[in-house]
């Protein structure tokens, strides 16, 4: 759904590393195409561990209205402690400082990411292989800290069964929770596995942490952007194929998803 | 005024300016130039860069090829000329290398933005970095010395607390000060480290095994 808001900013939150050059990419890459579409006045994005900050975007905002979506995968920590306490918001709108701030969903609640989860695995699997024959696994972080964290995903999982596409089993998993994404070949049996992560960037988690885990990698490699190759599928183990996708928040129709939100906002939390 | 605009009087057709490891120029004509420091004098053998993204990517890696997280770390590479006659188009360029610190100078100089002690910014935190608010405060001017000062060519604007407020920057001539209003995540991250290396030296674990 396109905007016209020539008189508002629209500021992506992303979560950024200090370690991996790749996380901010989708966040700037989103921003840069919403941008050219000429929606807003302006598009800024700002992070936890990257520049700029949270803390220092505030003065390069010039309009005087500003919608914020974090492009972060749940609702939890981060979208409800760390990104209003860093901002100084409170609530769905914000005004000080002469501005209104509008705080919007996190991309990955969006219900478009049901059906972007399966264009992602549908591409990626050859045109060979029957979905029947194939289960998905949608992939996330996990914490012990937060429960809201692995909702994200079991809500996605529901709705993509609730889909009607033919998979064997879709299934969760999370790095550091069970169920483990390293027994992935216990937690299926069917010939063909494939796996996306819910993750927002190709960075430390999604391409150097769970290709160890998968055993499609026996130790983390160097950053995706510093390779030559993007990694090839499938990959064999025994009789199963797996196939790993990259991030789902790199799909380029996150960028509607971002605008989207915006829209979702006006039409339900704008007073 | 817009930033745009601060930026247009900041640098006037025919001068010149300093803003970190950037120089800055804008011809008779008024266009805008901006390139490294080191290379202000062979402008002529210089690559042109002429994109928001690629001056992104540029500013994301050392000439080593290492990651640059902190933008504003003394680490900027060379070889290379961007120029515009646009002064909202040179603003966005000169963010991509680095993101926000001309709005900050303006804001601060404006005192429109206020630093932040590191005390409030470490009293904030929650989760694992709550312990970096035990940091003393002969530890946070070790952090400074240590951390800070040759890693960043940002000038601190802020004080460790409030009773004890530090003095107001002020720009040099010809240059636009790159500064810092409050401690980044880097400096959370060291003083958390260095409390935490503190308490344990305090708190050395009960000795279990046999002694001789």
């Amino acid at each position: 759904m396109l905007v016209a808001k020539p008189d508002c900013a629209l500021l992506i939150l992303g979560h950024g590393s200090t370690e991996n050059p790749d996380s901010s990419q989708p966040s700037w890459d989103h921003a840069d195409t919403i941008e050219k579409s000429g929606q807003f006045g302006s598009v800024h994005c700002a992070f936890w561990k990257e520049e700029p900050s949270f803390r220092q975007i505030w003065p390069m905002i010039e309009e005087r209205e500003i919608y914020i979506v974090p492009n972060f995968i749940s609702e939890g920590y981060f979208t409800r402690q760390v990104l209003p306490r860093e901002l100084e918001i409170d609530g769905h709108t914000t005004v000080r400082d002469g501005r209104t701030i509008h705080y919007c969903d996190p991309v990955g609640i969006h219900s478009a990411m049901t059906g972007l989860l399966i264009k992602r695995a549908k591409e990626i699997i050859d045109d060979s292989v029957k979905l029947e024959d194939t289960t998905l696994i949608i992939v996330g972080h996990g914490t012990n800290l937060n429960k809201k964290s692995t909702e994200a995903i079991t809500d996605q999982v529901e709705a993509i069964k609730a889909s009607g596409e033919p998979f064997a089993q879709v299934l969760d998993a999370y790095m550091e929770e069970p169920p483990f994404i390293a027994d992935w070949q216990t937690l299926t049996d069917s010939p063909n596995v494939v796996v996306v992560p819910f993750f927002i960037a190709d960075a430390l988690h999604s391409y150097q942490d769970i290709p160890v885990l998968l055993g499609i990698e026996t130790e983390p490699t160097a950053a995706a952007s510093q390779r030559d190759v993007f990694r090839q599928n499938p990959h064999r183990f025994g009789d199963r194929t797996l196939y790993y996708s990259s991030a789902i928040g790199t799909d380029p129709s996150l960028a509607d998803v971002i605008v989207d939100q915006v829209s979702y906002f006006d039409e339900h939390y704008r007073s | 005024m817009t930033l745009a605009g601060e930026l247009e009087s900041h640098l006037p057709a025919g001068t010149s300016l300093v803003f970190g490891q950037l120089y800055l120029t804008r011809s008779d004509d008024g266009t805008f130039e901006a390139c490294h420091l080191d290379d202000m004098g062979k402008k002529d053998s210089l690559s042109p860069i002429d994109s928001v993204i690629d001056l992104r990517e540029l500013a994301k890696f050392d000439a080593g090829g290492e990651y640059r997280p902190l933008k504003t770390a003394p680490s900027l590479k060379g070889g290379w000329i961007t120029r515009s006659s646009e002064s909202p188009e040179f603003l966005k360029r000169l963010d991509a290398i680095y993101p926000a610190v001309f709005a900050t100078w303006i804001a601060y100089a404006n005192e429109e933005h206020h630093p932040t002690s590191l005390r409030r910014t470490l009293d904030r935190q929650t989760g694992m970095y709550r312990f970096a608010g035990t940091i003393s405060d002969q530890l946070a001017n070790r952090m400074m010395r240590e951390l800070c000062h040759p890693g960043c060519i940002r000038k601190i604007a802020w004080p460790i607390d409030d009773m004890h407020p530090v003095s107001r920057l002020k720009a040099q001539p010809r240059a636009i000060p790159v500064i810092c209003t409050e401690a980044c995540t880097f400096a959370i991250n060291a003083a958390r480290a260095l409390a935490k290396e503190a308490f344990e030296k305090a708190n050395p674990p009960a000795a279990t095994g046999a002694t001789e």
